[in-house]
């Protein structure tokens, strides 16, 4: 569950004592409990047992009903022998007329069996419905909230195990679920990345284009949200568990959830810089003393890729995208649009900042074309770099306003960071197989670390983090694909093994997926019993899979809707986590 | 969707062209949605969807009336008279047998029917019954008891659940809220004023570097005390410390920090539940385990159908739609304390693996 707090436990164990190896242990224990497949395993046992139970429990009560069915027959069959002796003359109207009223009674003996006591309608040589995989099968049903109905619990009994039973099991279901869409949502990532960037490059340009559109729009959309941002982040939080509370959302869990919150409000951090972070960061009182450390580390790493790149970049020049362009300039425009309104009495710190960045950039346009032949991308894009360059400047010159320096310092760390995770990607697109591995790995861990439950995480984990994960996302359109040509499949399946009709497979696999669950299409095993098996299978696996594509689209959803509410001003302040399920 | 789409497609087209008109239009519809996604607004959107849900279904399978059994009763009718005419001699067994056999034949029919949705009391489809369906669909209860027959009617419920899944979820997360923002001030307000002053003095958040320590004496203290009172103030000590932003720090003691007990909630669970089971017998002639078996069923959205409202009640024409409406009542608002009570339950399991945390962390400090 949390590799960095085991990670420090295993630091710290090193140096310990008796009490603490065994606490030690303990940890493990629960860490290894709440791992994956031991997850999968208490499920699935979960499962096994529920079955146990259940045909245990309803078993007998069920073969007692289907007796009742046939000697709720014999009875009528009676009644008819007992009405023909009795009738003297066999007159066809008067006995039909008799034998309709019989059987009427007879059919809704029949339909009050079949709605109270639960009779399937099948007698009672036949097979039960509770049989081990039946019971199976409905223990899935149960814990995955599906509740088909086509069997239920009659006895007393057999309701209030169900009750607990669903009370235990949907919990575990769902963190199961989230555990395994969380597995697949970043092995699909690693998989999509890795095959968009080695087999193809006309796809990922134009996708990372759309994507860049997507990201360029957000310092413009952030541009006037306020300190208050902070407090955005705690109420979608919790709004955002709230909404997990039920329902499939459910689906994927809490931490998941609440993690790609993180995700987000990391990214806002990272996008709007100007006009957020001076009125966030003012609370820490170390400013002046923490901002040009940060600043040197960016600024050797910065030039330490830049060298990389120039190595890189003339064979592979062709193929850059040309949003770079966007992404270099744009920010100056924000800082210009977002500043004014927000904090005017800074606005000639940030005038002299950006007179200093188009300087600098305007030499090193020159130098840059003078020292390398590069071509009209490769110039565009190392405008990301003038900037980071052109920090040194503005700060030596001004060495008077301490206070202004040290706002336009952060700003400046913050534009580095930024032009730094943008860069990263960038670079990654390029040298397609080893990159990818990097990148996804990355964000794996990434990800990993945000499983950990830690309060005392500073801003610039979430925006680099945040950065690295806008950077990769999976098209909405490529998991909208995925689970509707997973619904076909099922469809197609189903037709095959149920003898539907293929349309009415497909709404069964929808109304399932979904958990609704209507029950008017359940599965019979017409086609022998592996068919339930399969698709108890089939249902797991598909919940799951959305569960990923929730996981995968989510962001960039709530990023979308955001960004249109925002276009429209309804969200101010705090309105903003009242969109993002939509 | 689409229409809240294309307006703010409208609006931000017409806002660009910035003129007076339009941009009084633009702001009238961007105060609409806003106050649609408001928290009134939202209820009244879920109830318009889902009314406006009924009356497409209604429309869509009103018009499809049950086939009648009376047909095949009738030829079963006509059959066993033509047998017990035409067999002169009337030997008990034998005829038993046959009519046996052809009873047999009825009954898979009946079954057959009943599995097409053929009910003992045909009520499907009013506009009561697609109301309670299309509630039914957007809160993925599904029971089942009314399923679309028309192949329109299928594809109408998929595109209905993609748009009203996520409407119900807004509402669900917007009055989980709400209701959990509530019941935690009613909460601090009544239950834990008589320690109004023990969290005072914890007030002012401990610094960054002896949180642990901090919390953990804390823990000491309140310990004594013991009950429900532990966790809250624990509580009071431990969010001081992740986010020194605290939203609603507007006095010196915030309720909105307080965490509820779990038992609390789980109480407050059991009891709507069971309030409800005592409700929905007296209401539908259920026992009263049927009736908190059929809330539970329902509230935590498995939705068998084995037992459906006004299932009982529609005999007695008069009080249907009110059954109908009490019951859509008593799901909207039992799944939006249901996701209160989730929401509740979280914040205090975080908060008590923090503490597990920091007392681990504590103990490992000490060892050292």
């Amino acid at each position: 569950m949390s590799s960095r707090m085991e990670m420090q436990m295993m630091n710290e164990v090193q140096e310990s004592s008796k009490c603490v190896k065994v606490l030690y242990m303990i940890w493990k224990f629960f860490a290894c409990v709440f791992s994956h497949v031991t997850l999968i395993s208490l499920v699935v046992a979960y499962c096994l047992l529920g079955g146990l139970a259940f045909q245990a429990l309803e078993a007998p009560n069920e073969i007692k009903v289907r007796e009742s069915i046939s000697l709720l027959r014999t009875n009528v069959t009676g009644e008819l022998w007992k009405m023909t002796l009795e009738c003297n003359v066999l007159d066809q109207e008067n006995w039909t007329r008799e034998a309709r009223g019989q059987l009427e009674t007879f059919e809704k003996d029949l339909l009050q069996k079949m709605e109270r006591e639960g009779w399937d309608g099948s007698e009672p040589e036949a097979e039960l419905q509770w049989t081990f995989p039946g019971a199976l099968f409905y223990s899935i049903i149960v814990i995955t909230t599906i509740g088909y109905g086509h069997i239920a619990p009659r006895t007393a009994f057999g309701k209030v195990v169900t009750i607990f039973y669903a009370i235990l099991g949907i919990p575990l279901m769902l963190l199961c679920l989230s555990s395994i869409g969380d597995v697949m949502a970043s092995s699909f990532r690693f998989l999509y990345w890795k095959i968009c960037c080695y087999v193809c490059t006309k796809p990922p340009r134009r996708r990372r284009g759309r994507n860049a559109r997507g990201t360029i729009r957000q310092p413009g959309r952030y541009s006037n949200r306020t300190a208050s941002l902070r407090r955005s982040v705690r109420v979608s939080q919790r709004s955002a568990d709230s909404a997990l509370g039920l329902s499939e959302s459910v689906g994927r869990s809490s931490y998941s959830d609440m993690d790609y919150r993180y995700h987000l409000e990391g990214m806002d951090l990272a996008t709007d810089f100007p006009s957020t972070r001076p009125s966030t960061m003012s609370r820490y009182s170390d400013i002046p003393v923490s901002s040009p450390k940060v600043k040197g580390g960016r600024l050797t790493t910065g030039t330490a890729s830049l060298d990389r790149k120039v190595a890189v970049d003339p064979t592979e020049a062709n193929r850059m995208p040309v949003y770079f362009n966007k992404y270099a300039l744009d920010p100056e425009d924000e800082t210009q649009n977002g500043q004014p309104s927000k904090v005017g009495s800074r606005k000639p710190d940030n005038l002299n900042v950006r007179d200093t960045v188009d300087e600098a950039s305007r030499t090193n346009r020159a130098c840059g074309t003078g020292s390398l032949p590069r071509n009209h991308h490769l110039a565009v894009e190392s405008s990301n770099f003038r900037r980071q360059f052109s920090q040194p400047p503005p700060e030596i010159r001004e060495p008077q306003a301490s206070i202004s320096t040290d706002v336009d310092s952060m700003k400046r760390s913050m534009r580095m960071r930024r032009a730094q995770s943008y860069y990263g990607p960038g670079r990654h697109q390029r040298h397609a197989s080893p990159s990818t591995r990097y990148v996804s790995s990355i964000g794996y861990a990434v990800h990993r670390q945000n499983y950990v439950d830690d309060f005392d995480v500073d801003y610039d984990y979430y925006a680099d983090d945040g950065a690295l994960q806008v950077l990769k996302p999976v098209p909405i359109w490529l998991c909208v694909f995925l689970v509707v040509s997973y619904i076909f499949g099922g469809g197609f399946l189903f037709s095959t093994w149920e003898q539907w009709a293929f349309f009415d497979s497909a709404y069964f696999c929808f109304i399932t997926l979904t958990t609704i669950g209507f029950g008017d299409f359940v599965p019979q095993g017409l086609a022998g019993k592996g068919s339930i098996a399969l698709c108890s299978l089939y249902l797991l696996f598909g919940i799951s899979l959305l569960a990923m594509s929730f996981n995968l689209v989510q962001e960039e959803v709530i990023n979308n809707v955001k960004s249109l509410a925002k276009s429209l001003g309804i969200i101010k302040d705090e309105e903003g986590e009242e969109d993002e399920d939509d | 969707m689409e229409r809240q789409a294309s307006r703010r497609w409208r609006g931000s087209y017409r806002r660009r062209r910035k003129k007076p008109w339009a941009e009084r239009l633009a702001d009238w519809t961007r105060n609409f949605i806003a106050f649609l996604f408001s928290n009134v607004g939202i209820v009244c959107l879920v109830v318009g969807y889902a009314v406006a849900g009924a009356a497409i279904f209604y429309y869509i399978e009103g018009e499809m009336c049950q086939k009648t059994l009376n047909v095949t009763r009738n030829e079963i009718a006509d059959k066993l008279w033509n047998y017990t005419s035409r067999v002169n001699i009337f030997s008990e067994q034998q005829w038993k047998l046959q009519v046996d056999i052809m009873l047999k034949e009825y009954q898979k029919d009946v079954v057959k029917e009943a599995k097409n949705g053929y009910k003992v009391k045909s009520m499907e489809w009013t506009y009561a019954g697609a109301f309670l369906y299309s509630l039914t669909v957007i809160t993925t209860i599904g029971y089942g008891n009314i399923s679309p027959r028309t192949a329109w009617g299928k594809v109408a419920t998929i595109i209905y659940a993609i748009a009203g899944m996520p409407l119900f979820l807004l509402y669900l997360s917007n009055i989980g809220d709400i209701l959990a923002r509530s019941f935690k001030w009613t909460y601090a307000r009544c239950c834990l004023c008589r320690c109004r002053r023990k969290p005072r003095r914890f007030e002012p958040p401990p610094p960054r570097t002896n949180v642990a320590p901090a919390g953990r004496d804390q823990w000491q203290m309140v310990k004594i005390h013991g009950g429900e009172l532990e966790t809250s103030s624990i509580e009071q000590g431990s969010s001081g410390d992740d986010d020194e932003g605290d939203e609603e720090s507007e006095g010196s003691y915030d309720p909105q920090n307080v965490t509820v007990p779990i038992t609390l909630c789980l109480t407050i669970m059991a009891g709507y539940v069971c309030g409800g089971g005592m409700l929905f017998s007296m209401w539908e002639g259920w026992g009263f385990l049927e009736s908190s078996y059929f809330c539970f069923i329902s509230l935590s959205t498995i939705g068998f159908g084995d037992y459906v409202p006004s299932d009982e009640i529609y005999s007695s024409k008069g009080i249907s739609e009110f059954s109908f409406l009490f019951c859509s009542l008593y799901l909207m608002l039992g799944m939006a304390m249901i996701a209160m009570c989730f929401n509740l339950m979280q914040e205090e399991v975080i908060a008590k693996w923090r503490t597990l945390i920091r007392t681990l962390r504590h103990i490992f400090r000490c060892d050292r």
